[in-house]
């Protein structure tokens, strides 16, 4: 059984944080209906010259599982009409600049008129709140506010911008703060206004040097070099772009890496005389077999071939709209109780699912929904 | 907030956790409101020799971060006794973290049929780094494997450094990260099998944190299937990123028309900006290079502070790349309640992140800093 089955989320939100949080809790059961129009599609339905793709995306792996309906937001009846959606969802998302959402008449004390306990989630970059919270960011920006990239990097070299894993780590952490708020909401009866700050999810991540400098120290960009153990390192393995992650936290990991290397003295010029004359895959399978840390740095392709991952559903085949395959990512559990959860569906259509949504759900009649429609509120 | 209004107020968790995925777990929902109680061996918890460590002492920040708020138990699973002291805890608890790698499990009780067996309505997490099943599952791992088998290790770093340094080999993000997001994805688990507990009892919860990681690094499977196979080198922003200014780094990330035309404003108007090409997104990426070395010359005589407050006013995506301490000094998360004072052991009382989330406009609160280490339970 999903275990989320019987939840419904209105979905506001749009890039990734946001519509990774709700993809995660569609992949889990809750019916999450995504919210936008033709005037403002969402972004995988436009080119993003910016990563260099030139046309929109035939799979997009933070929207499927949903369903979609039009709602124009620029017109007061499609405010109505979203509203309505609300008043049958448990949980409303979205990731607008603070103040907008309220601009257009759908902030949380609007909300709770039509749903008294609804749960509003808000995902952005600063937070609801604080001088800061006007100014608008994107993953890296995110990273840099929150020092996780300052700490990141060679320590001879500048900071690293953090890319898609800064977005969708703020939308796990928001999945986990919207269930905490389900489970509130189950104990008590009340809603609540979750506001998520993507800057402070980054400062999350790096809690411990933050502490460590409010203790009056200096911690520092390290690049792949760790306080304690060693060796510790990426070595470069056989062929062009190969590298080998490898780490000792025991002496008996030394001795043992010693001893397969030949290394008279344990080293990383050692290390790696060793390493670069082995196939990647190879070294890492014989030095785990030693009782070492090892892994490849894997290529993409390598990780959606994986025979482990794909076992755990970490790695998914779905189909792209002409009935090819390709890999998707589940949701990162296993539930003893739950193998039903996971991506059962591609990219929605816009206004896929008005029939059931606008049909059965709100029980419009044909002759309302068109009106909507020529008035480009459903649109 | 008060504690009474946490939201998980009532939720009993107690973790047994060596590493830091099991431990974050564990800290995010006891910051959540949830009362947590660390099991730990006679000679405490490994994390608790884990670096970095706080100035002046022996006192480890990565176990007092991960563990503020929970309280202490320090049993010996080795005998009877101590399996049935950690037992009685269970019957009184919602959820159980646990990282024991899967091959001691039985031997100390805590394999999933076991605990399922005498704890029913239990929800029992399990977080490693490569999971509990699966062809991997046995194998080692520290964070910087973790990040490497999930594909973002690859990846990293980009933008400038990649510019400056072509050769050197990929380099891992700060800290715990991989492990965090096994973490955060087993809170998610852990509270998602909680809300199904009415229907179905406790259930198993198996995290692996190569897939947690892999899944906060889906886009790069998203542009396999698209056709484009991402690397390190070619990942950098066509124009934008890092960029080095008179005294520090901004980061620049321009993705809308508005927030371009926001950016020429800032640059001043400059003619090569007025290029009526360049109003055509398509045309800027592949003028990538070129627009960035013109930004890059703009800003290296500007201060960080001057750029960021001007281009935000004009909606342009800036943001200072802030280092620890001045994160811990910013106004913004001290009028937000980021950082809570908590007393450590050792070291006094230390300003210390609590938690992301605000619930109802306040923010989460601490119950305590970490437990101090006690003398083992006599359970014989």
């Amino acid at each position: 059984m999903k275990p989320l089955s019987g939840i419904r989320i209105a979905d506001f939100t749009v890039h990734n944080a946001g519509p990774f949080c709700t993809n995660l809790l569609s992949q889990l059961g809750a019916e999450v209906v995504k919210i936008e129009s033709a005037m403002r599609p969402d972004a995988f339905r436009k080119p993003h010259p910016v990563y260099g793709r030139m046309g929109p995306a035939t799979f997009d792996q933070v929207s499927s599982t949903k369903l979609s309906v039009r709602v124009n937001l620029k017109k007061p009846e499609g405010i109505a009409l979203a509203k309505r959606i609300v008043g049958i969802a448990d949980v409303a998302a979205e990731s607008f600049r603070p103040g907008v959402i309220g601009r257009l008449g759908l902030g949380y004390e609007a909300l709770c008129a039509v749903k008294p306990d609804i749960i509003m989630l808000s995902v952005s970059s600063c937070g609801q709140e604080g001088p800061d919270s006007h100014f608008a960011g994107y993953a890296p920006l995110f990273g840099a506010w929150g020092a996780l990239s300052d700490l990141t990097g060679y320590p001879d070299g500048p900071p690293v911008e953090m890319r898609h894993v800064m977005d969708h780590t703020v939308g796990m952490n928001a999945a986990v703060a919207v269930m905490a708020a389900l489970m509130q909401r189950r104990a008590t009866g009340k809603g609540t206004h979750v506001d998520v700050a993507a800057r402070e999810v980054a400062s999350s991540l790096a809690g411990e040097a933050l502490l460590l400098a409010a203790a009056g120290g200096t911690p520092a960009r390290m690049g792949n070099a760790h306080e304690s153990l060693a060796p510790h390192g990426v070595f470069p393995a056989l062929g062009e772009d190969r590298w080998i992650a490898i780490a000792a936290r025991t002496d008996a990991e030394r001795d043992a890496l010693a001893k397969l290397t030949g290394a008279a003295t344990l080293c990383d010029d050692a290390i790696a005389a060793w390493t670069s004359t082995r196939e990647a895959n190879a070294a890492a399978a014989e030095l785990q077999e030693a009782g070492i840390a090892a892994h490849v740095s894997w290529t993409t392709p390598e990780i959606a071939a994986d025979p482990h991952l794909r076992e755990r559903n970490a790695i998914v085949a779905v189909r792209e709209p002409d009935g090819t395959a390709r890999a998707a990512v589940g949701v990162p559990m296993r539930l003893s109780k739950g193998a039903e959860i996971g991506i059962h569906s591609g990219t929605p259509k816009l206004g896929e699912h008005e029939d059931y949504i606008y049909g059965e759900l709100l029980g419009m009649d044909s002759a309302a929904r068109k009106a909507l429609e020529d008035a480009e509120v459903i649109y | 907030m008060s504690e009474t209004v946490l939201p998980l107020n009532g939720l009993k968790i107690v973790a047994h956790a060596a590493g830091v995925g099991a431990a974050y777990a564990a800290r995010m929902l006891c910051t959540l409101g949830a009362e947590c109680v660390l099991v730990e061996g006679p000679g405490g918890s490994p994390l608790r020799a884990e670096p970095p460590f706080l100035p002046r002492g022996e006192i480890s920040a990565l176990f007092a971060y991960l563990a503020a708020g929970m309280s202490s138990r320090v049993i010996g699973l080795a005998s009877d006794g101590g399996r049935a002291a950690l037992g009685a805890l269970l019957s009184t608890a919602d959820i159980f973290i646990d990282d024991t790698q899967v091959a001691d499990r039985a031997a100390l009780g805590l394999d999933e049929a076991a605990i399922a067996a005498k704890h029913p309505d239990l929800v029992h997490v399990s977080v490693l780094p490569f999971g509990a099943t699966g062809p991997k599952a046995g194998w080692k791992a520290e964070e910087i494997q973790v990040q490497h088998a999930s594909g973002e290790g690859y990846l990293l770093p980009n933008g400038l450094t990649t510019e400056m340094f072509p050769d050197r080999p990929p380099v891992k993000i700060h800290g715990h990260f991989g492990a965090m997001q096994g973490g955060i994805a087993a809170a998610l688990g852990a509270l998602s099998a909680l809300w199904v507990r009415p229907q179905l009892g406790g259930q198993y919860v198996d995290i692996s944190c190569q897939d947690a990681m892999l899944s906060v690094g889906a886009f790069a499977i998203q542009r396999l299937g698209d056709g484009s196979v991402e690397h390190r080198v070619e990942r950098s922003f066509r124009y934008g990123g890092v960029i080095p200014c008179a005294d520090g780094y901004v980061e620049l990330l321009t993705l809308e028309q508005r927030q371009w035309d926001g950016l020429v404003k800032l640059l001043g108007e400059p003619e090569w900006a007025l290029d009526p090409a360049l109003a055509d997104s398509l045309e800027r990426s592949r003028r990538g290079p070129v627009i960035n070395t013109y930004i890059r010359a703009w800003a290296a005589t500007r201060k960080v502070e001057d750029i960021v407050r001007e281009g935000q006013k004009l909606s342009v995506p800036l943001a200072k790349y802030y280092t620890p301490i001045e994160v811990v000094n910013d106004k913004h998360e001290k009028l937000r309640g980021l950082f809570q004072p908590v007393p450590v052991e050792g070291a006094g009382l230390l300003n210390m992140l609590v938690s992301p989330f605000h619930f109802g406009g306040s923010p989460l609160r601490l119950r305590a800093g970490p437990p101090a280490l006690h003398k083992a339970e006599d359970v014989a």
